[in-house]
């Protein structure tokens, strides 16, 4: 496994911005939410459109793309651009590796969401989104990850004995950290019977197991940590990341739960990374469905394989409704995607930045040093990061 | 054997696929009610979804090898709602989708529903074994409880 990490702490987030996450964010266009987070972010960095000379945004139905970026907001000279996959981390690694190899100095990094014709009825009526194609008819036994993940849960409950109740603690936990949040969709209390009565989707997974299509923008700008020095007093630098993937990924062909992407990603972070669990502040496992969130929990080497209902529940905050791992570490304080809103990760990087300035107010976690994001699933985008404040 | 039809009218008959030159075999097959999962002939290792080579020692010299479509089931959701289908009514009862580990080689599935069998009973560690249904003029590989089990 790769341990060499030059780029470790060289470069650093120094703006964030959002425009928080809703179920209908009226007449305005994917477009028009990415430019909201972007100016935010720049301006949240003290910087300039001038001082912008690379652009990155993953691809989105119906979003924007880099070169448009740059038109829509005058950025006049730009000498890196790209649109990796969606979930949040290959925009970041791609961010970063651009500015450390001398691709560009200063990045905007923007995440713009929109609900779509097929995961939302309300966005199925409007007709500026008719045109989004999802490729071929699906027919219902397509191999779907969406519907892949609710097929490993099933053997995750085969396996291990679990309960839906240890499915439910992790929409819970997203709910109460998301009350706390005024960025997020979800306004309203959730309880495990709430939980357990909400409409069957894809059985054993329920809609409180799925993250919630929003419409909403996030956005970043990066640069060197040099620099970085000379702009904040408080950059959030990158200690180490990693992609994850193993062959066997075609959804319904990993060999079992015991080894696939976030294995690796959590192999290659450890063999990087000078900090680990025991120093992590604050921990976001990404949670697009709620089985995803069990897998990193384990999988980060928090408990065993099977155990992450148990360890939820053995940490659970009583008064605060919600995971605080030794009293101590909460679990996406934002909400997650199942309660502030389905951000494939990018909800989850801004938390952790927003943490670790020491800038999230009633949910700030004292003196907040280290987080650890785990994004994505198990087939083909697990990837993490280790964030620290200098 | 059937006559084998052209790519175009393949393309037409499985409008829901995604049909290229790597899994246009496994396509002409449905047509004639017969599961072809991609066989090296070099090492003799099956693997799916069918690759442009054998994906454990890179031989391009690959056999469409019919199975026998016998199986376990090991993973099963039941679709409460989902993409439409003529034979599917989401309203009536929830919709089975399974992966069925194929008795030829370990950790070899194939996945789609189960029919002929109360929904309770479509749960991992269910034998199963290949039968077709016809889903928009198409033959569909489906799976349906063992009856020598
Ligand atoms: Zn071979």
């Amino acid at each position: 496994m790769i341990s060499r990490n030059p780029i470790r702490d060289e470069i650093a987030i120094i703006g964030v911005g959002s425009t928080g996450f809703s179920r209908d964010a009226g007449e305005r266009s994917s477009k028009s939410l990415a430019c909201e987070a972007s100016i935010a972010a720049i301006q949240d960095a003290g910087l300039e459109k001038g001082d912008i000379d690379g652009i990155v945004g993953p691809m989105e139905p119906g979003g924007a793309i880099p070169h448009q970026m740059a038109s829509a907001l005058g950025i006049s000279e730009v000498t890196h651009q790209s649109s990796p996959m969606p979930v949040a981390l290959f925009g970041l690694i791609d961010a970063m590796d651009a500015i450390f190899s001398g691709a560009c100095d200063t990045v905007l990094l923007y995440y713009s969401y929109q609900r779509l014709p097929w995961n939302s009825r309300s966005a199925a009526k409007d007709p500026f989104r008719r045109h989004f194609q999802m490729g071929v008819i699906p027919v219902p036994e397509a191999p779907d990850p969406a519907a892949a993940y609710t097929q490993w849960a099933s053997r995750y409950i085969h396996d291990y004995g679990a309960t839906r109740e240890d499915f439910g603690r992790v929409a819970l936990n997203m709910r109460a950290n998301a009350l706390r949040n005024p960025l997020a969709v979800m306004k309203t209390p959730l309880t495990m019977e709430g939980y357990l009565q909400a409409r069957m989707i894809r059985d054993p997974l329920c809609m409180l197991d799925m993250d919630v299509p929003v419409d909403g923008a996030d956005a970043f700008v990066l640069t060197t940590t040099e620099r970085a020095r000379e702009i904040t007093r408080n950059p959030v630098v990158i200690h180490a990341t990693s992609l994850g993937v193993v062959d066997k990924n075609d959804e319904d062909q990993l060999p079992d739960l015991s080894r696939h992407g976030q294995h690796v990603v959590v192999d290659a972070l450890r063999a990087k990374s000078d900090l680990w669990i025991e120093d992590c502040d604050v921990f976001f496992p990404y949670d697009g469905f709620s089985i995803i969130t069990l897998g990193w929990i384990e999988n980060f080497g928090w408990c065993k394989p099977g155990e992450a209902g148990r360890f939820m529940a053995e940490h659970w905050d009583e008064k605060a409704g919600s995971v605080l791992i030794d009293g101590r570490v909460p679990m996406n304080p934002h909400g997650g995607s199942l309660s502030e809103g389905a951000t494939r990760g990018s909800g989850h990087l801004r938390e952790a930045v927003t943490q670790l300035r020491g800038d999230a107010g009633k949910r700030q976690v004292a003196n907040a040093r280290t987080a650890i994001i785990g994004c994505g699933g198990f087939f083909f985008n697990s990837q993490g990061a280790i964030l620290r404040r200098l | 054997m059937s006559e084998q039809i052209d790519d175009a009218a393949l393309v037409e008959r499985f409008p829901y696929a995604q049909i290229d030159h790597d899994t246009k075999h496994l396509y002409r097959g449905w047509l004639e009610k017969r599961l072809l999962i991609n066989r090296c002939d070099e090492c003799l290792r099956f693997h799916h979804p069918p690759k442009p080579v054998c994906p454990s020692c890179w031989s391009s010299s690959l056999t469409p090898t019919q199975v026998s479509g016998r199986g376990v089931v090991h993973l099963a959701m039941h679709l409460h709602q989902g993409a439409p289908a003529p034979d599917v009514d989401y309203s009536k009862s929830p919709h089975p989708v399974v992966a069925v580990e194929l008795e030829e080689q370990e950790a070899l599935r194939f996945s789609t529903t189960v029919i002929d069998c109360p929904l309770e009973d479509v749960k991992i560690g269910l034998a199963v074994e290949l039968d077709w249904i016809d889903r928009f003029g198409a033959p569909f590989p489906v799976f349906r409880p063992r009856r020598d089990a």
